[in-house]
Formats: structure tokens, C-alpha cells, sequence
């Protein structure tokens, strides 16, 4: 017979709080769904205009935010003393302890109608754009955290060795900072992508809940809410859970598949 | 020939090189320290990499400090090779050589390190597949395939035993002779120095002086150090 090991405080603490407070309200959300709300959010056109409006604000956001995390990465690698790389830090960390609704209303006063008025009646707010901004200003550190702490775990030396084999430094960046960082830059993409998709007090802020205009999954959950379809916003909200479990599941069978080739 | 002369560098409060000068006319020029004295700081400023705070470092007559890196034509062996791990061993060395044209020119060049550093069975690999002897190696060809004027080795050979390193000091030996491109090695460690080097530095607290073998390069570091030591003890 097995002996029995003894329960030690760490698993008497973690394992009944994870359950309770991570795993029972997913559960207790899954648990609730029913045939009538699925084959309604399934019929109504403005859940399948929200959940096309998602992605392409998400994908959008998320490769604006790579574009600009590898210039932050470029920054991180060769410019850190610089007074733009110092303050490109500080503002990096910015969207992370911010209030949401505090983001998107610094969006809606930055890009809306009493600065860009000509542009339209609202400026660059309460369109797909809008939405696609407000993700991106919330996601984007996400990637340029990844990228910085991949870089930070190269060895230096490659950078200066590229150096005296002839690459500028733009050169040795994208020749051999960047693709010795790949899976960086891969899971910090994806990470932005994934935080973009669930985002909600920015987007409503800046790009509004205009059905089957601005109206992202999100929204559309808090609206059903608000509205009273309970059921609707259940099925909503599990499509939501099994959207976000299958990134987790695609990125963890990918770095599955990685360590067993390496 | 290199000729490095009064060059200074401090980082914050602490003076790292202080009016540091040496000259390299031919052969391998070892460069013995102990760990932190300075020798990579050096290193740094000869290849670009660092800018140093004053003085001058020439090359053939050439000032390289208003020179970017990749303009200097310096063979850099860092420690731990730093080898690109996306890349296969031969990518790894044809990296320097920037166009078709001077991949093709150096074909004969880069087949002749190939050889000589018996490299031919493992071109194909990616770094993470190659032992730290065959690591060393291939760092070294990568520095010398463009044809530098010059070879900065920074303790190559930090990474291997005992017994690949008295296999390949040699080696490295043989090739930068062949190749009289002149070199400077950097290293702790007076056998390997010895074993090495055509002439011998010793460099304390940024202060290079000459000497006839490693052995008293060695004793003058040691006896420097002592006196270091006690001028702090009695402070």
C-alpha cells in the first residue's frame, strides 16, 4: 500500500483557491448554456458581424503591435541610453496599469472629432479603425515586453560579432537578432492577438457598440446582458471561453512539438 | 600593424582603461589579465563595438575610432563563440562575406580554412548539433573568411576541456600564422598563453606592459595585484 504524502500549505492554499476562483466560474458560465441560446446567437447576424469585426480589429491590432514592438526590440538592443527609448519604456508599462476606460477615452480625445473633425463628424472614432486602435493601444505592450525579454536572452555577442562582419546595426537586427528570437516573437504576437480579441472598456470608449458595425464580442456579450437576452449572452460568452482555449491549446502544443524536435 | 595609444574609458565613476597603449606588429600578441583588468573592454574599442573616451587606435595608418564596426575589416572570437543558431555551420561562415561575388572570390579562401580546420563533415550542422571543439572552430573561420586585417580573440577557447584545448591551440596557432594575419589573444590563463603566443602583455587595472614569455607576464600580474592589494588594505 502506498503511503499517503502529507498535504503541505502551498497545495492546502493554491488548489482550492485556483478551483474556486479560476475553474468554478468558467465551469458554472459553461454549465448554464443551453440549445436556445446557441441556436439564437447562431441565427442572429450581428453575433457573426461581431465575432468578423473581432478578428479583423485583433489581427490588425496585433500586427501594428508587432510592427511597432520591433522597433521597440530594435530600441531595447541598440539605443537604451537613448531619451526616446527611456520614455518609450515608461509609456509601454502605461496601458498595462491603466484603467481601459481611461485608454480609450485618451483615444476618443486624441483621434476624435476636435482633433481630426475634418476627417468626419467623429474624427477617427466609432469605426472598425477605431476599434482595431483601441485593441492595439491595450495589447501592444504585450508583444514588446516578449521581444525585449528575447532579446535580453541572446547572447550579446552575436550582435557585436554581426557587427564586424559587416552589418549596421539595422542589419544585424533583422539578420540575427530577430531570427534567433523567433519563438518571441511568435508567442508575443499571438499573446496580443489574444488580449486584443477580449478587450472591451477601450473598445467601447473609442470605437463604440454599433451593431454590426463597431460591435466586437465583448460588447455584444454586454449587450445581450443589458438587453436581457441572458441565454445569448451565455452562448456568447462560451464561444468567447473556447475561442481563447483554443489559442491556449494551439500554443501549447506548439511549444510541445518544439521541445520534442529540439 | 595596430598601434593603440593613450586610450581612456571609464563607465560611471570607475576608470576601466587609463592612457592604455600597445602595439601589434605581426603574429599572435597575447594579451594575459585577470578577470576584469579590462581586456574585453579593449577589445570592444578596437572592434567598434565600445567607443572609448579618448586616445587613438590605428590599423595601417587608418584611425579606426571614427570607423563604425563594419567598416574596421577586424576577426572577432568572442568567448563562448557566439555562433548564429539559426544557421548551419557553413552559413555561419560565409556570414561575412556580404555578396555572391565575394562569396564566390573567397571560395578557394574559405575551402582552404574548411580544410585546415577540419570542418568538411559538419557544414550542414546548426551550432546546437556541434561540440564546443567544433563551436570554436567554426567561430574562428566565420572571423577569418572575410580576410580581416586584423584577429581579436577574445577566450575562445573558454568552453572547452583541458585536452581539446591543447589539441586545438595548435590548430589556431597554425592557421593565423598561415594566414600572417596579425592577432590579438586574450587570456587568463599562462599555459595556454605560452602555448599560443608569439609575443606576451600583461594588462593591470588598464595598464599594458611587455614581457619576454608568459611565465613572467604572469609573475608581473600576480606581484601588481599584491601591491594593489595592500595599497587598498592600508587605505
Amino acid at each position: 500500500m502506498k503511503n499517503k504524502k502529507p498535504i503541505n500549505l502551498v497545495t492546502a492554499t493554491f488548489v482550492p483557491l485556483f478551483t474556486l476562483l479560476i475553474i468554478f466560474p468558467t465551469v458554472a458560465l459553461v454549465a448554464k448554456v443551453n440549445m436556445s441560446g446557441l441556436n439564437d446567437i447562431l441565427a442572429d447576424r450581428y453575433f457573426w458581424m461581431s465575432v468578423s469585426n473581432t478578428f479583423i480589429a485583433a489581427i490588425g491590432a496585433a500586427l501594428l503591435g508587432l510592427v511597432l514592438a520591433v522597433g521597440f526590440g530594435y530600441f531595447h538592443v541598440f539605443h537604451r541610453n537613448s531619451w526616446f527609448y527611456k520614455i518609450a519604456n515608461l509609456f509601454n508599462d502605461l496601458p498595462i496599469a491603466l484603467p481601459h476606460t481611461v485608454a480609450g477615452l485618451a483615444l476618443l480625445i486624441a483621434f476624435g472629432r476636435n482633433n481630426f473633425g475634418f476627417v468626419s463628424n467623429t474624427g477617427f472614432a466609432f469605426n472598425l479603425f477605431a476599434v482595431m486602435i483601441s485593441m492595439f493601444f491595450v495589447s501592444y505592450p504585450l508583444c514588446a515586453r516578449a521581444i525585449a525579454s528575447g532579446v535580453d536572452q541572446i547572447d550579446q555577442e552575436m550582435i557585436s560579432v554581426a557587427r564586424t562582419l559587416g552589418d549596421s546595426p539595422v542589419q544585424a537586427y533583422f539578420k540575427v537578432v530577430l531570427p534567433s528570437i523567433g519563438e518571441a516573437v511568435f508567442s508575443g504576437t499571438v499573446l496580443a492577438f489574444s488580449r486584443a480579441l477580449s478587450e472591451f472598456a477601450a473598445v467601447i470608449m473609442f470605437g463604440g457598440n454599433l451593431p454590426g458595425k463597431t460591435q466586437s464580442l465583448a460588447s455584444y456579450v454586454f449587450t445581450k446582458v443589458e438587453e436581457g437576452e441572458t441565454e445569448m449572452a451565455i452562448a456568447a460568452s462560451v464561444f468567447c471561453i473556447l475561442l481563447s482555449l483554443a489559442i491556449v491549446l494551439f500554443l501549447s502544443i506548439r511549444r510541445r512539438v518544439k521541445n520534442a524536435r529540439n | 600593424m595596430l598601434v593603440i595609444k593613450d586610450v581612456c574609458k571609464t563607465y560611471g565613476k570607475q576608470t576601466v582603461l587609463n592612457n592604455t597603449s600597445m602595439t601589434v606588429e605581426e603574429g599572435i600578441r597575447v594579451l594575459l589579465g585577470i578577470n576584469g583588468c579590462g581586456k574585453s573592454t579593449l577589445l570592444k574599442i578596437i572592434t567598434g563595438v565600445a567607443d572609448a573616451d579618448s586616445g587613438s587606435v590605428q590599423l595601417k595608418g587608418e584611425e579606426l575610432l571614427n570607423l563604425p564596426p563594419e567598416k574596421r575589416r577586424i576577426g572577432y572570437v568572442p568567448q563562448h563563440t557566439a555562433l548564429f543558431p539559426n544557421m548551419t555551420a557553413y552559413d555561419n561562415i560565409l556570414y561575412g562575406l556580404r555578396s555572391k561575388e565575394a562569396k564566390q572570390a573567397a571560395k578557394a579562401h574559405v575551402d582552404e580554412l574548411i580544410e585546415m580546420l577540419e570542418l568538411g563533415d559538419f557544414l550542414n550542422k546548426r551550432p546546437g548539433q556541434l561540440s564546443g571543439g567544433y563551436k570554436s572552430r567554426v567561430s574562428l573561420a566565420r572571423a577569418l573568411a572575410p580576410d580581416p586585417n586584423l584577429m581579436l580573440l577574445d577566450e575562445p577557447l573558454s568552453d572547452v576541456d583541458v585536452v581539446m584545448k591543447e589539441r586545438l591551440l595548435p590548430e589556431f596557432k597554425k592557421v593565423i600564422h598561415t594566414l600572417g594575419i596579425p592577432a590579438i589573444y586574450v587570456t587568463h590563463d599562462p599555459s595556454e598563453a605560452q602555448q599560443v603566443g608569439d609575443s606576451f602583455c600583461s594588462m593591470v587595472q588598464g595598464n599594458i606592459s611587455g614581457h619576454d614569455n608568459a611565465a613572467a607576464a604572469f609573475d608581473f600580474i600576480r606581484q601588481e595585484e599584491i601591491k594593489h592589494l595592500e595599497a587598498n588594505l592600508l587605505k
